[in-house]
């Protein structure tokens, strides 16, 4: 088996992201650990290092890469990683119950009127009558794990539709393309700027929009370990206020626009250092300005929706039925809303 | 012959012999297992085993016990068993198969070995997105990874078994004007035996390792499934409940295979 444990991966993406990176060191900046995945989703992040807005905050930051989700929350939670961006999973809600980690902002979210995540179908099953949400039952709907974000939607959009899908696990999501394009699943969801390159080439069909049944939907979320939370105050505002600086500067140029088309080339040149950077610009271009979602100005964090997640979880039997919403999010660092 | 020499003090010699004798001390191997969890049962209630680095024993047998009561465990177990069962049934008899092959025929060696080991070192579970499109995502896909991972073992330790048939066995068949496929049967099947036990051993803790792994991809029930779950839930309890499962399956195949061992071996006594 080839699987690397987490040492192992952190080593060996450490060692790359360090070499490519040459943080502002200032000898009274703390040293601070942020874990990211190469989505665009995770450009706050990208752009408050690149802009020095963390530097600026008296943090030094490390941007550490992870190929998944998981063993990032499993890195804060060992004190590996301080503060990282994720979607709201079975796990990271059983490892806050463990003490561990703390939710303390809000990031990407789902927004009537912006490109969001999509549904998809495979063209067999498109063929088959598979053209719309509602003919969902009785189909089988991709997952990367139980109790994963995928799950949720998949779950929710079924819930809304009045149908039973079954859940097939297949751990990632190139394992999760495969199956969607050979048609041994039937469905799946996912953001836009891999949905709309599948759709393109034909294998799959968009057949609904995940802002259709779960408007403003925390998609993901800022968090920490719960001993930064709770014993580093200084620090992680200061963080949330660079980080938020990051998210608002990738609203404003690639949503509203106000840089115009210049703006959003240089903020596509600036992401591009991070994400896709296998391809050549041209090619990396369109896949990053497709995968444009609002990232929450101020890590503001829609609690209503985080409830909704959390209830969920527990009332699949997913997660233990006593956990609070307090053990889980610190909601004293970022604003909050309910919509 | 004088008195003298017969009356010189006789050196007493110390028995040296003795030692370097595995006996069995039952009762240690048990031991060992009730100390150290009890390590973490007391380490996990005091608190300097935090809740995050290990689940508390009791807990994980109070997880055990839910699944049993619920009838998930069979839920789970019986898909495994099945995979299991069928892809190291035919991981196991087309590798010996091939391994006598090898070992009785040149050309078949000259050909397969370096086939063999040009496999051999293939991660099986970086193929498992390759056999989902090549076998489905149902149960064929799993038997195949499973088959795929235990054949090359058993391969490679039956054809090692058959080529350490002792050969003047072989010779002396001959002389006795003994056909081909008699020695075949008669010695070289026999004396090649332990030699293939041994290797199963070996394949078919690699078949229950792969287990996991292929139920990565598209599997709702089974014991791998069960394990990856808590695993991305970061659900300790169940995690090491589904693992004392795995474990406690090494320790079946392998004393089955030594009942095997004592009824085809005796003729070694």
């Amino acid at each position: 088996m080839v699987t690397f444990n987490r040492r192992q991966t952190m080593g060996l993406i450490g060692a790359a992201a360090a070499s490519g990176l040459a943080a502002p060191a200032l000898s009274q900046n703390k040293k601070v650990v942020v874990g990211a995945l190469r989505f665009t989703s995770h450009s706050a992040s990208f752009i408050a290092a690149e802009r020095a807005y963390f530097a600026d905050a008296g943090l030094d930051v490390e941007l550490r890469f992870f190929q998944a989700a998981q063993p990032m929350a499993v890195a804060i939670a060992s004190g590996d990683v301080d503060y990282a961006v994720t979607a709201i999973s079975g796990g990271l809600i059983s490892l806050a119950d463990k003490g561990a980690i703390k939710v303390i902002g809000g990031a990407l979210s789902e927004e009537p009127g912006i490109d969001g995540q999509k549904i998809l179908a495979s063209d067999a099953a498109f063929k088959a009558g598979l053209t719309s949400p509602a003919g969902l039952g009785g189909k089988k709907f991709g997952i990367s794990t139980a109790g994963s974000s995928f799950h949720y939607m998949g779950s929710k959009v079924a819930q809304a539709e009045g149908v039973d899908v079954s859940f097939t696990p297949l751990q990632k999501v190139g394992a999760i393309i495969g199956a969607l394009k050979s048609g041994q699943i039937d469905a799946w969801s996912i953001v836009p700027h891999i949905a709309k390159p599948l759709a393109g080439s034909g294998a799959v069909h968009i057949i609904g929009n995940i802002s259709d049944y779960l408007p403003n939907y925390q998609v993901t979320t800022v968090f920490t370990s719960a001993k930064n939370a709770n014993d580093e105050r200084q620090q992680t505002s200061d963080f949330l206020k660079a980080f938020s600086k990051g998210a608002s500067d990738y609203n404003s140029t690639m949503i509203d626009k106000s840089g115009g088309e210049d703006g959003v080339n240089e903020m596509v040149d600036l992401i591009h250092k991070y994400v896709y950077t296998d391809r050549e610009r041209a090619k990396a271009a369109p896949s990053i300005i497709n995968g444009t979602m609002r990232i929450n100005e101020g890590a503001r964090l829609n609690i209503a929706s985080v409830q909704d997640q959390l209830s969920w979880f527990q009332s699949e039997g997913l997660i233990d039925g006593d956990i609070t919403l307090d053990t889980f999010v610190d909601t004293s660092y970022v604003e909050t809303f309910e919509a | 012959m004088s008195d003298a020499t017969i009356k010189t003090q006789p050196i007493e010699v110390r028995f040296r012999g003795g030692g370097f004798a595995p006996k069995a001390r039952r009762w240690v191997g048990l031991a060992v297992f009730v100390v150290l969890v009890s390590i973490m049962e007391i380490g996990t209630r005091s608190g300097w085993i935090s809740a995050l680095t290990l689940p508390k024993p009791s807990d994980v047998l109070a997880t055990f016990k839910e699944l049993w009561e619920s009838g998930l465990l069979f839920k789970h177990l019986l898909p495994s068993l099945s995979r299991l069962a069928v892809g190291a049934a035919i991981g196991a008899t087309v590798g010996v198969c091939a391994g006598v092959m090898i070992g009785l025929f040149s050309y078949v060696r000259a050909g397969l070995v370096p086939l063999v080991a040009a496999i051999f070192p293939i991660p099986k579970i970086a193929l498992l997105p390759l056999f989902v499109i090549w076998f489905g995502i149902d149960e064929a896909s799993k038997y195949a990874l499973i088959a795929f991972g235990t054949f090359t073992p058993t391969v490679v330790a039956t054809y090692g078994a058959v080529d350490n048939v002792d050969r003047s066995l072989i010779r002396m068949g001959q002389s006795f004007g003994l056909s081909w496929f008699s020695i075949v049967r008669k010695i070289v099947l026999p004396g090649a035996m332990p030699g293939i036990l041994s290797g199963l051993r070996i394949s078919l803790a690699i078949a229950i390792i792969l287990l996991v792994a292929a139920e990565m991809l598209g599997a709702e029930y089974g014991i791998g499934a069960y394990i990856l779950e808590a695993g991305s839930l970061y659900d300790l309890e169940r995690l090491f409940a589904g693992v004392v499962i795995l474990s406690l399956l090494g320790v079946i195949l392998s004393t089955v295979i030594g009942f095997i061992e004592r009824r085809l071996l005796g003729w070694r006594e």
